[in-house]
């Protein structure tokens, strides 16, 4: 095989302008939106995990192991399988706090910013000779390819592209929180053509090798060591720890944890990749056997690895060759864009920030694109290094083995993180250190000491790889267990573990406004920076910059820091908050944010079954009794947060339950923030009639406080405290009515005792004048006598009135009921109005059912027809027409009297039955004549309605209805019997 | 700890299906494909067990 150098040249830098080529269009929105971000595009970009390692080792791996060379598409793929055990909570964790690599991820659940740095340094010494092995493989093919070129030239043309393509398009943007469209498009492809190119290799090895199908199975018949060697290999002692060294690899390996978590569009694309990425895998490994055997049919001497290289050679067919080398280069370029670029940020935040932060004044975002840019290039150039230092003395398929082990020691940090919320940053540095020693003593030590007694040869891998993961983890579980927690992580435990919907710190914060966020964060980030952070944090949380809840800001905080741990990396980010935004109360762990508990059970309440639906019904069957409630409840942290306002004290107060729950009691405007602090500070649980003005009109209030103890807890402090208001504006209103009515009533039994004396000396006052009237006739005196008659008269008259109603009121009145005729009535009640002379002329039109009768006392229900039609004469004018109707109605007696005066004014229709309520002049009426109806025809077991206007277009008229039981005289002998005629 | 219903479901069925493909694969007549059939059939089950559901996403 002699290709020209420039060929292979030519061949890699034309793929690499290509991707260069899609990664342009795709930023500058060529692309459609729907085709960049369709989850096929995600599945694709995460195929960068099959590295050089698929593409080149898994041949000689299958020739080693058997089928033992799946355990790399096996281990990735459980995982995504598996992906709501371990991928979807973490995806869930780094979006939701903006956490950009496994470094950040971890510092951010140990809270401390040794861990992030300690998984950097980890993960960079462990990932190098992954780069190499890239970058060897790259090498080796050209030496394949083109024996006669200088040994590594390709390789180092390879990284300057390499570098360039990932300064780029992998920065662009700001830091970890965009998504690299351009970048992820060019790795889908990348993927693509690999996956393309080796399943052509594969094709052509079976078609192009043994002329199709049946010629390899002919050819594998005459061999049937290879078919026993494949099954009979002990490929499940070592399949197993291979296994796990790929699953961690899929969360712990810093391109995986970028792609599939940085580069995410949300869970929908997770589950797409959960059975796609596996499909990819399974595709992949697909035409491995039949280039191996083709490669051992052909009886090349190069190394098993490269046989996908040389099959297409060996069998006439160079074009297959060059795919090939395509497919391996797309495999290698693809795995040390990504991988230098997820490295640049962990090194960037958790090596260089923590040292050296840039002042106030620089351009914060320019800043951090130079530092990345050049931390690529270090990185991309370090691989080189690795693989220039090693030479050609150790295989691609142990330097992959040493960077995959390092990345276990993570395994155990990662399972607690979701799994074990008593695990502590002192027990996860103490397992990693110890797997991580481990691992440098008896894998990568070796590597570079030819002489070291402890080498691959003389001590198996998968050994050292069993041991060191045993190391870590006991003694991550013991310091753990030994070792005291902070609240501070415990609080971060509680966040990332997966069985508690975690009740989290409840704090105020000393900054009262997104404004006064803005004015501290500026003493860092400079003015421009913070303005631009907190607006940023306003948009994503859909808030206003007058925002002053104290719960919307604590959100505010928290998306900030999420924010700027994207940006600088969670330690730096905590740093600058806990310095420059600090909360005022800090509440032991443990204390409750009910809003923030409340509103992370409503998000996650469809994925509720089982006992926790349960539980969930019941709780908001409780809080709607509450909400529900006819009193208004307001129930109020320990330090005055409004927690709950229920719809009662929404409906009193005219204030939305969204406008005051997670305010300070002190936002409620007046008269609320008065009331219910005096109240609060009040030492009696109790306390009523509280007296205010709302809106114009009186109101009153019984307020009632009763404090919520902390459940389990004796002789803790309250936990808040909740208040019942109670709306007494209508019992006082009525009580007021009832008081006036007793006042009435004691006037009324005063005036009918006054009346009675009155009454004896205006008798006699009476008689004297009768005497003097009769003595002294056709005299001046008869006349005065004649006039003082007149006056004790009306005087009588006034008294006689006043004493009835009196009675009347009293139910003492003792009648005897006896057969009523109304027409009678009616005729008699005419006679008596024709009788007062001064009257003005009307027309009576009477209207009568002769056999309208009822069961009373004529004399009242005559006295009752008087006061009506007195009445109605008074408000009518002369010549117009009263009306008196009787008639029998569904077993009752409807009179109804109507006039066709000027009505009843609408005010004082709710009055007109009042006593001593009037409109006539003084001396007029008394106001006592429609009350006394009342109580006569209450006494008569009947009711009475009143119609005014009666004509709605002219509002003129009152018709007064009368209801009485009708007597239809089968009741005579009832009437004869006194005992059930009397009423008392 | 709530562990969704499809995943119990793919736990038993990926147990279920390891210990008798294991048998299955290493028949020593067996074609070598064998383990492809094998994944194949994993990855059907595992798109079931992904499909799209209404899901909140918190």
């Amino acid at each position: 095989m002699n290709y020209e150098l420039t060929t292979l040249f030519g061949l890699g830098s034309g793929y690499l302008l290509l991707l260069f080529g899609i990664a342009f269009i795709t930023d500058r929105g060529w692309i459609p939106e729907r085709i960049v971000h369709h989850p096929i595009v995600y599945v694709l970009s995460l195929g960068v995990f099959a590295s050089v390692w698929a593409y080149y080792t898994s041949v000689g791996n299958a020739l080693r192991d058997g089928y033992g060379y799946l355990a790399h598409s096996i281990g990735i793929s459980l995982a995504f399988l598996l992906s709501p055990l371990l991928l979807r909570p973490i995806l869930e964790l780094t979006r939701t706090y903006q956490l950009s690599s496994l470094a950040d991820l971890m510092s951010f659940r140990y809270r401390s910013p040794w861990v992030g740095t300690i998984v950097t340094l980890v993960t960079l010494v462990g990932v190098t000779p992954l780069i190499a092995l890239q970058i060897r493989a790259v090498a080796d093919t050209a030496d394949i390819l083109s024996p006669a070129a200088p040994q590594g030239s390709l390789a180092f043309v390879f990284c300057i592209i390499i570098t360039l393509f990932a300064i780029l398009f992998g920065t662009s943007g700001r830091g970890g929180r965009t998504r690299h469209a351009g970048l992820v498009m060019a790795i889908a492809f990348e993927s693509l053509v690999k996956l393309l190119a080796f399943l052509a290799v594969g094709a052509f090895a079976i078609f192009g090798g043994f002329g199709g199908i049946d010629g390899m199975s002919q050819w594998l018949q005459e061999q049937p060591q290879l078919l026993t060697s494949l099954k009979e290999t002990n490929y499940f002692s070592s399949f197993h720890v291979m296994a796990l060294l790929f699953f961690t690899a899929s969360v712990a390996m810093p391109h995986m944890f970028y792609v599939t978590f940085n580069e995410n569009n949300g869970q929908r694309a997770l589950a797409y990749a959960s059975w796609g990425l596996p499909l990819y895998f399974l595709l992949i490994s697909l035409p491995i056997l039949p280039i191996l055997w083709a490669g051992l049919q052909s009886g090349s001497n190069i190394q098993a690895d490269y046989f996908p290289l040389i099959i297409g050679e060996e069998y006439q067919a160079p074009v297959f060759t060059l795919i090939a080398y395509l497919g391996g280069l797309s495999a290698a370029s693809g795995l040390i864009i990504v991988i230098t670029l997820a490295l640049s940020n962990m090194c960037l935040n958790h090596l260089i920030l923590p040292i050296y932060q840039p002042t106030a004044q620089n351009d914060i975002y320019l800043w951090l694109l130079w530092k990345r840019r050049v931390l690529i290039t270090a990185l991309i150039w370090a691989g080189f290094l690795f693989h220039y230092l090693l030479e050609d003395r150790i295989s691609i398929q142990i330097i992959g083995t040493v960077a995959f082990t390092a990345c276990l020691q993570f395994l155990p940090g990662i399972i607690a993180i979701l799994y074990w919320p008593q695990a502590n940053k002192k027990g996860f540095l103490a397992g990693l250190s110890a797997g991580v020693l481990i691992w440098f003593v008896f894998l990568m030590l070796p590597i570079f000491l030819e002489t070291n007694p402890l080498s691959l040869v003389s001590i198996n891998w998968r050994e050292i790889a069993a041991l060191s993961l045993i190391a870590n983890c006991m003694l991550f579980a013991a310091v753990s267990l030994r070792s005291t927690t902070t609240d501070e992580e415990r609080n971060a435990a509680d966040i990332c573990a997966l069985d508690t919907i975690q009740r989290r710190k409840r704090s105020g914060l000393v900054a009262k406004s997104p404004d006064e966020f803005i004015k501290s964060l500026s003493k860092p980030l400079g003015n421009k920076t913070a303005t631009r952070e907190v607006m940023q944090a306003l948009r994503d949380l859909d808030l206003v910059i007058e925002e002053r809840q104290p719960y919307a800001l604590k959100l505010l905080r928290g998306r900030l820091e999420a924010n700027l741990s994207g940006l600088l990396g969670p330690s730096i980010a905590r740093e600058l908050m806990d310095g420059y935004l600090p909360y005022s109360i800090v509440s032991g762990h443990g204390s409750s944010d009910l809003a923030m508990t409340e509103s992370r059970i409503e998000a996650y309440r469809s994925n509720l079954s089982g006992m926790a639906a349960d539980l969930d019904n019941l709780r908001r069957y409780h809080r709607q009794i509450l909400l529900d409630l006819p009193l208004g409840v307001c129930s109020l942290s320990f330090d005055n947060e409004i927690v709950m306002w229920n719809h009662t004290l929404e409906e009193f107060t005219g204030i939305s339950s969204a406008d005051v729950v997670g305010s300070q009691v002190t936002d409620l405007a007046e008269p609320w923030v008065s009331l219910l602090l005096n109240f609060i500070e009040e030492d009696a649980n109790h306390s009523y009639k509280h007296n205010f003005e709302l809106n114009g009109h009186k109101k009153s209030v019984n307020l009632h406080k009763a404090l919520i103890e902390k459940t389990g807890e004796q002789d803790a402090s309250p936990e808040g405290v909740i208040i019942l208001l109670e709306d007494i504006t209508e019992t006082e209103i009525l009580e007021a009515e009832l008081s006036h009515s007793e006042r009435l009533a004691s006037i009324g039994r005063l005036a009918a005792g006054v009346a009675h004396e009155i009454g004896n000396p205006i008798t006699g006052i009476a008689c004297l004048a009768q005497t003097i009237r009769d003595e002294y006739k056709d005299d001046e005196l008869h006349k005065l006598a004649k006039q003082i008659i007149e006056q004790t008269d009306r005087t009588s008259k006034i008294l006689q009135s006043l004493v009835n109603f009196a009675h009347a009121g009293t139910g003492k009145t003792q009648y005897e009921k006896e057969v009523v005729s109304i027409i009678d009535c009616f005729a008699e009640a005419e006679i008596l109005m024709s009788l007062d002379q001064k009257s003005k002329i009307l027309q009576y039109q009477i209207d009568c059912d002769p056999a309208a009768k009822i069961l009373g006392d004529s004399q009242r229900l005559l006295q009752v027809l008087v006061n009506l039609i007195n009445n109605a004469r008074d408000a009518s004018q002369a010549n117009s027409k009263i009306s008196l109707q009787a008639e029998i109605e569904d077993d009752q007696v409807r009179i109804v009297i109507t006039d066709e005066g000027v009505g009843i004014p609408e005010a004082i229709r709710d009055r007109i039955f009042d006593p001593f309520f009037t409109t006539k002049e003084p001396g007029e009426g008394t106001g006592l004549g429609l009350s006394l109806v009342f109580s006569i025809v209450e006494d008569l077991d009947g009711d009475i309605d009143i119609i005014s206007p009666v004509n709605k277009i002219k509002g003129t008229g009152t018709q007064v209805i009368l209801r009485f039981p009708c007597y239809h005289g089968e009741s005579e002998a009832a009437v004869e019997d006194p005992e059930q005629i009397t009423n008392t | 700890m709530y562990i969704p219903r499809s995943i119990l479901i793919l736990l038993v069925i990926i147990y279920l299906l390891f210990l008798l493909s294991v048998d299955w694969i290493n028949q020593p007549d067996g074609a070598w494909y064998r383990p492809f059939i094998i994944g194949f059939l994993v990855v059907m089950v595992g798109s079931w067990a992904h499909r799209e559901q209404d899901s909140d996403e918190l």
